[in-house]
């Protein structure tokens, strides 16, 4: 019944694939950003958000995501989100965040995209 | 002078109308003769306007002035008094008080009623029976009132009964309406029981004090350190028994007749209190009517409290309660929301915020109400009275003033909601809706506490106590060692039998509770339970409910241990349904345990007292009615989640797609992370309320604080932070931002099945006044 509130991290290649919890708040938004910080900081430049497991987002989870996709463009780094539900797709496209980063429904389509395949 | 009498209560009572209350005067006529021995009781009798206070009094009055006080001991002097509104000068309140005294002590010593108040007249002829040192006393009045020294006179006359009294008689105090001494002009509230104090604490003088709010006397009481030595009485309808013995009195008396058969049903409508069966016979009487049937009393009875005698009578009570139009609409909009559609609230923050007024009028009303005795206060939690006859009358203010609709509607309404009820069997349905509400209350007090196991578990509770009497059990309950801990209930709905949406939360109540105080997700526990309609309690129906469970456990994703399940039996149960229960893990509970559940939260009185309701309040919602479900959120992260689960349940009760169910469940979030961010509210709470109709899911966020930020302020912009309304506009149709002073209601609306081609209108609205119509 707990919502999962961890993230799990693994590379793909040189992507680092973050799949979100269930509930991204304000909480698991920072975890994200501290991970995709490291990231960037150790010179890796892809990265995809993977939301399968994502039941609900809130607004200041939202607000870490852009946040992250600011970071990445900084970087000129490559992102994507995959596995969003409607209710996430929607509000990514109500915030805006739909346009700075592609969304994918499945991750293989997105690492796909990220390697340069599609 | 002349003699006015008491405010003619005693004029007006007939003894021969009075019925049943046995209990009661017993318990009263004991205390008052235990004063002859100083070991008198004083009582504090309450209840709601015109349930027939007066009349126990007056009735009690009587018994005890053909008392004799026996073996040489002084004989008991009712003494009979009414602080009626009119009345509110100290010193006409005094010379009344003599006036009435004197008046009524040469009457119990055996004089006719004086034609004239003539004080020093009938000193002297008290003197003449024995009765001294009433010259004294009254001169001290004299000198009081001259001077114009309104409390001095007050004091001086309440003291004269206790100066006056001789070796004959000792006073027993019967005062009614006590609750307008605390009105009285530049008289501090709890000054009269300062000057009676000493006279109490005696416990030679039994004092009987009545009136319609027990919350400011028993506060009073408290202040004086009184409230110890008083009982509490709460006077209520009549039992069936002794409604109906009076029907038979009454409607002999004016020659109506109305067949036996309907006779208890007549008591249930009108809530068993005698006035209105009196008014309603006078009915029956004046419009020459007959009363073949049911359908006919329905109909008179329906045209009595639309345009009749128990109209006028509350329409009279809300004129004189409410002068002021606005106030009193507001005022009867706002009763009607509680008490015909039930809607949940208990609290005082929660009532202004439905009423939709300012807190400064909202408590005014609330407290004209109390005063009223149409609601109690005990701290902060509210409690209405539910009288189905003003339930009625609300119903037919409500209709007419707001939509318009003629008499005859209304009252064809109120027949066809009585006639188109359904009851399994005669009685069953009202004995069932009262069981419901039973537990509900005492789920809501479980906060943490720890109960003997037995309590849940019949086999067991039957293996060790079958064929023992109660207080056997009572003892053997005390040493049960296992226990276990209930949950924090933070809130329970009723009404999830489904209409739409397939049978899956169809239970009799679910509760939402937390396993510790850490209201957190992590100790979310979900208690589905129901209270059996057959007698005997089968398999199939325990195998039915385990079905149930099965599904809302699949639905929600909750761990076996975090759903607990639990059934209460009407009389008896198959061994099989019991062995099934015990494998199933559902908790099975006879109607002795429960009886020892409630009496362990205080909650017995519960079980005996019906709880009164509109025809259909406590029914399960049929299809095309509103849904209402309430909860109370701390302001602690995540604590959102809670809401947006019972969102969920909400949106799923009402068969929408999951689409609309996500959406609904984040503009519910965004709406509580905005309150618990920006509120800065002081009772670290937000109250959330859901109403789910045939065409629309509207959710209500109420908080306390200082209201909804509906842009984004430079820091926030910085983060990326601020989505909340515009998010919120997005996911609803439509969304209304209310601030006042008390707070910020975000009320957000999903229509069902309709078009939403235009959503996320928004309206912001200042100064925290509603859309016309109701809240």
């Amino acid at each position: 019944m707990s919502l999962q509130r961890t993230i799990q991290i693994r590379e793909e290649g040189d992507t680092l694939v973050v799949c979100v919890g269930a509930y991204l708040n304000s909480l698991l938004g920072e975890e994200v950003e501290k991970v995709v910080r490291a990231r960037l900081d150790d010179g890796g430049r892809r990265i995809l958000l993977n939301f399968q497991g994502t039941r609900l987002v809130n607004s200041i989870g939202i607000s870490f995501v852009i946040g992250i996709v600011e970071k990445v463009m900084e970087r000129e780094g490559r992102m994507a989100f995959c596995g969003l539900s409607r209710i996430n797709c929607d509000l990514f496209r109500i915030t805006g965040l739909a346009k700075y980063a592609r969304s994918f429904e499945t991750e293989k389509e997105a690492l796909d995209y990220l390697a340069g395949n599609a | 002078m002349r003699l006015f009498g008491t405010m003619g209560a005693e004029a007006s009572f007939r003894e021969e109308d009075f019925f049943g209350r046995e209990e009661e005067l017993s318990a009263l006529t004991r205390a008052a003769l235990e004063g002859s021995r100083g070991i008198g009781s004083s009582f504090m009798i309450y209840g709601p306007p015109n349930i027939g206070k007066t009349s126990l009094l007056l009735k009690l009055a009587k018994v005890l002035g053909t008392s004799s006080g026996g073996d040489g001991l002084p004989r008991p002097f009712p003494l009979y008094f009414s602080f009626s509104q009119i009345l509110s000068h100290p010193l006409a309140l005094s010379q009344h008080f003599l006036q009435e005294f004197l008046s009524q002590l040469l009457r119990f010593l055996g004089d006719e009623r004086p034609s004239a108040f003539d004080p020093a007249a009938m000193c002297d002829r008290l003197a003449s029976l024995g009765v001294t040192g009433c010259r004294e006393v009254l001169a001290a009045h004299e000198r009081c009132t001259a001077e114009g020294d309104g409390l001095s006179a007050l004091v001086n006359a309440l003291s004269f009964p206790f100066s006056a009294s001789g070796e004959l008689f000792y006073p027993v105090f019967l005062f009614d309406d006590f609750q307008y001494t605390g009105k009285l002009q530049a008289v501090p509230e709890g000054a009269m029981l300062s000057i009676l104090r000493p006279y109490i604490k005696a416990g030679h003088f039994p004092m009987f004090l009545s009136g319609s709010s027990p919350g400011r006397v028993t506060a009073a009481l408290k202040r004086e350190g009184l409230f110890g030595t008083f009982q509490m009485i709460e006077v209520g309808g009549l039992s069936t028994d002794s409604s109906v013995l009076l029907w038979g009195h009454l409607c002999e008396r004016r020659r109506v007749d109305i067949p036996a058969s309907l006779l208890p049903r007549a008591s249930e409508r009108l809530g068993g209190i005698p006035t209105y069966q009196r008014m309603f016979v006078e009915e029956i009487f004046f419009r020459d009517a007959r009363v073949p049937d049911a359908v006919t009393l329905e109909n008179l009875y329906a045209f009595s409290v639309t345009e009749g005698k128990l109209n006028r009578y509350w329409r009279e009570f809300f004129e004189n309660t409410f002068p002021d139009r606005a106030r009193r609409g507001r005022a009867i909009r706002f009763l009607k929301r509680v008490l015909c559609d039930r809607f949940p609230l208990d609290t005082v923050e929660g009532a202004i915020s439905l009423m939709g007024a300012s807190e400064e009028e909202g408590d005014a009303i609330l407290s004209t109400l109390e005063f009223k005795g149409l609601l109690k206060t005990d701290l902060d939690q509210l409690t209405f009275v539910g009288d189905p006859v003003l339930a009625d009358f609300l119903y037919w203010a409500f209709e007419r003033g707001v939509l318009g609709k003629g008499t005859s509607q209304v009252a064809a309404a109120i027949v066809q909601a009585r006639l188109s009820r359904t009851a399994p069997e005669p009685g069953q349905g009202g004995d069932h809706a009262r069981r419901v509400a039973i537990v509900k209350e005492l789920m809501r007090k479980w906060d943490l506490r720890e109960v003997p196991l037995l309590l849940l578990d019949f086999g067991m509770f039957r293996e060790k106590f079958g064929g023992k009497g109660l207080l056997e059990v009572v003892i053997g309950m005390e040493s049960e060692a296992v226990r276990v801990r209930l949950p924090k209930v933070s809130s329970v709905s009723t009404g999830y039998r489904a209409s739409r949406g397939g049978p899956r939360f169809d239970f009799d109540l679910v509760a939402y509770g937390f396993l510790d105080t850490n209201f957190s997700e992590e100790n979310l526990v979900i208690w589905a339970v129901d209270v059996a309609v057959e007698k005997n309690l089968g398999a199939r129906a325990v195998e039915h409910f385990e079905n149930r469970c099965r599904l809302l456990a699949l639905e929600k994703g909750l761990p076996h241990d975090r759903l607990r399940k639990w059934m209460i039996i009407n009389e008896t149960t198959d061994p099989a349904a019991v062995d099934l229960a015990s494998r199933y893990g559902i908790h099975l509970s006879h109607p002795t345990q429960l009886r020892l559940f409630l009496n362990l939260f205080g909650l017995e009185e519960l079980e005996r007292e019906p709880e009164p309701a509109r025809s259909h309040g406590a029914e399960a919602p049929r299809a095309g009615k509103t849904l209402e479900y309430e909860l109370v959120l701390p302001i602690k992260a995540d604590s959102e989640v809670v809401a947006a689960r019972v969102a969920e349940e909400v949106a799923a009760f009402a068969a929408v797609d999951a689409d609309t169910v996500d959406r609904i469940k984040m503009a519910i979030i965004e709406a509580c992370i905005n309150a618990f961010e920006h509120s800065a509210s002081e009772s670290g709470k937000v109250r959330l309320r859901y109403l789910l109709s045939p065409d629309k899911i509207e959710l209500f966020v109420q908080d306390d604080g200082k209201g909804f930020r509906s842009g984004k302020t430079p820091e926030e912009s910085k983060k990326n932070r601020g989505w909340g309304l515009k998010l919120i506009r997005e996911l609803v149709d439509d969304v209304e931002v209310i601030t006042g002073p008390d707070g910020t209601v975000v009320h957000m609306v999903t229509h069902l099945g309709g078009d939403s081609a235009n959503p996320g209108t928004v309206r912001q609205g200042e100064g925290g006044s509603a859309p016309s119509g109701e809240r």
